[in-house]
């Protein structure tokens, strides 16, 4: 629940400087205020939320225990001191602040120490599980991804501070970031919250769990499609050969992968046994729908040959409307079930206690996604149109639904929802607001 | 002799354990077909044999217990075995049809 909290007040700060006018389009997509942004959201929001619930789920997906339940806490305040250090060096850059402090070799060491421990702890969980699951093998090539794109983005770290001064880290420098965008976004987070959303949506929806040619074929694809692109693209880089084939070759891999995860979803929503179905399981279906959106755009942009215009359009509809969409709907599930293992778990069979679905009140959180998802797709269309300020209008409405989303599970935290004469029964206590208490099964 | 004196320990078993739901889907576990076997020996030991719907659910330890609590509480147990399985994997064939009628699921739908 810590993991979520702090995720959730990186999301609602990143959007409020979105609102702003801070960072792009405002200022260049290079500008020390736009990578500023980006970390804020990648890394403050998107990977601990990922972290949160990977270490929440893989114990799900394995049916086995985490392999350690007390390094994620010391893993969290290394990965939020390394977050600080990171956005003050970028403040450092333009001379927003002083560099009194070498502050990206601290946030590399802060950064490399935390995702090590998350590694750590989620790689020996998924070892002890061999053979894995197809959603656990998603999770185990996330998780590659996430070392990729940290080591890349060290690199760059240590070459802004002036600590890496080899050809081969200067050459990473200069033409990486490609690969570093698409491990990250792609590879990490992308192929992470594909195979725990194929576990997430058959469990919730009661749909038969998928292991058909399809689903290895996404897998496979996916895992091509990283590794060509981490791979392929840094041996170019290094070789000083262009990347161009790599990305095009990544990008059909890419594409197969989407095509074929939306079918593979679109099955489990026709297969389902429950017909009616919960606000977080539709609301994925629209964050889907953004991940095929956005693999259109890419194609159609790169046939016109104007993706690298465009870029930033495409990476904010992956980022809101994929992968935080999916998140805010999924934490929508995953907050109030932690919640009630917490208050009622304990007093099962000894009182009568309420449904999970009793802690949230769909009909008030549907407007907040409604409004978020609009939000999201209407930024997208205005960095299209490069207008700066109909940006900013749609940042600010994005900021009210997530805004709004997060008062809904502060209520779900709180048991606000539940009528009062159930919430406390006989044994149960309220549970803290950010910590959580579940044991382990 | 009112109705709950006329039950079986069985039965009554079986009734304490509806107090119990399974927390996704609000429903009790017996006509989820969460529960797989009930018996109570002479000596009044309970040994029920049961399932989750999915295997790895987070909530396995608090329904194992809930079912234990829940069973202990009747007179003449003596003692409560609460054994989890996933031989039979569960699966919503094992729901009674007020279960699926609850979660709006369909007759054909799980043919």
């Amino acid at each position: 629940m810590s993991y979520f909290a702090a995720a959730l007040v990186a999301l609602l700060a990143a959007e409020s400087l979105m609102a702003a006018g801070w960072g792009f389009p405002n200022a260049p997509i290079e500008a020390p205020a736009t990578l500023l942004l980006v970390h804020l959201v990648v890394l403050g929001w998107l990977s601990l939320l990922l972290c949160g619930a990977l270490f929440q789920f893989v114990p799900v997906l394995i049916a086995r225990p985490l392999h350690s339940a007390t390094l994620p806490l010391p893993a969290l305040v290394l990965l939020l001191g390394g977050l600080a250090a990171l956005l003050t060096g970028f403040l450092g850059l333009d001379g927003t602040v002083a560099a009194t402090l070498p502050f990206f070799p601290v946030a590399s060491i802060l950064l490399a120490a935390g995702f090590s421990l998350v590694l750590w702890n989620l790689g020996r969980t998924l070892w002890a599980a061999r053979p894995l699951g197809l959603p656990a093998q998603f999770v185990a090539v996330g998780l590659l991804g996430l070392t990729a794109t940290v080591a890349i983005g060290i690199t760059f770290a240590l070459v802004l501070a002036g600590d890496a001064t080899t050809p081969v880290a200067l050459r990473i420098f200069a033409y990486g970031l490609p690969v570093h965008i698409v491990a990250g976004l792609g590879g990490w987070l992308t192929l992470t919250a594909m195979g725990v959303s194929y576990r997430l949506l058959a469990m919730f929806m009661l749909a038969p769990e998928l292991d058909r040619p399809s689903t290895r074929a996404v897998l496979r694809f996916g895992a091509w499609a990283l590794g060509v692109t981490v791979l392929g693209g840094t041996t170019m880089i290094l070789v000083n050969h262009g990347t161009a084939p790599v990305f095009v070759a990544a990008g059909v891999f890419g594409l197969l992968t989407v095509i074929l995860y939306a079918r593979d979803i679109a099955h489990l929503y026709r297969a389902r046994r429950r017909r009616v179905i919960e606000l977080n399981s539709r609301m994925a279906a629209a964050a889907v729908g953004s991940l095929v959106l956005a693999a259109l755009l890419i194609v159609v942009l790169g046939s016109m040959g104007a993706l690298a215009r465009h870029a930033g359009a495409v990476v904010f509809l992956v980022a809101f409307g994929w992968l935080s969409g999916l998140g805010l709907a999924k934490l929508y599930k995953i907050v109030p079930f932690l919640t009630w293992l917490e208050c009622y778990g304990p007093v099962l069979g000894k009182v009568s206690t309420p449904r999970v679905q009793d802690l949230v009140a769909e009909q008030h959180a549907r407007k907040w996604f409604g409004l978020y998802f609009i939000a999201a797709w209407a930024a997208t269309a205005a960095l299209f149109l490069d207008s700066a300020w109909a940006f900013r209008v749609a940042a600010a409405m994005l900021l009210v639904g997530t805004a709004g989303i997060v008062l809904q599970l502060v209520r779900a935290r709180r048991l606000d929802d539940v009528p009062a004469s159930a919430r406390f029964p006989a044994g149960s206590m309220r549970p803290p607001l950010v910590l959580s208490l579940t044991r382990s099964h | 002799m009112n109705s709950s004196e006329r039950e079986s320990p069985i039965e009554r078993a079986r009734e304490a354990l509806r107090t119990v739901i399974d927390p996704e889907l609000g429903y009790n576990i017996v006509d989820l077909g969460l529960i797989y076997e009930v018996s109570i020996d002479d000596a009044g030991m309970a040994h029920v044999l049961m399932t989750t719907t999915t295997r790895g659910c987070p909530a396995t330890s608090y329904l194992q217990e809930g079912a234990r609590e829940s069973v202990a509480q009747l007179p003449g147990i003596v003692g409560v075995e609460v054994v989890m399985t996933h031989d039979p994997e569960w699966s919503p064939q094992k729901m009674t049809p007020e279960a699926r009628r609850y979660l709006g699921i369909e007759e054909e739908s799980i043919q």
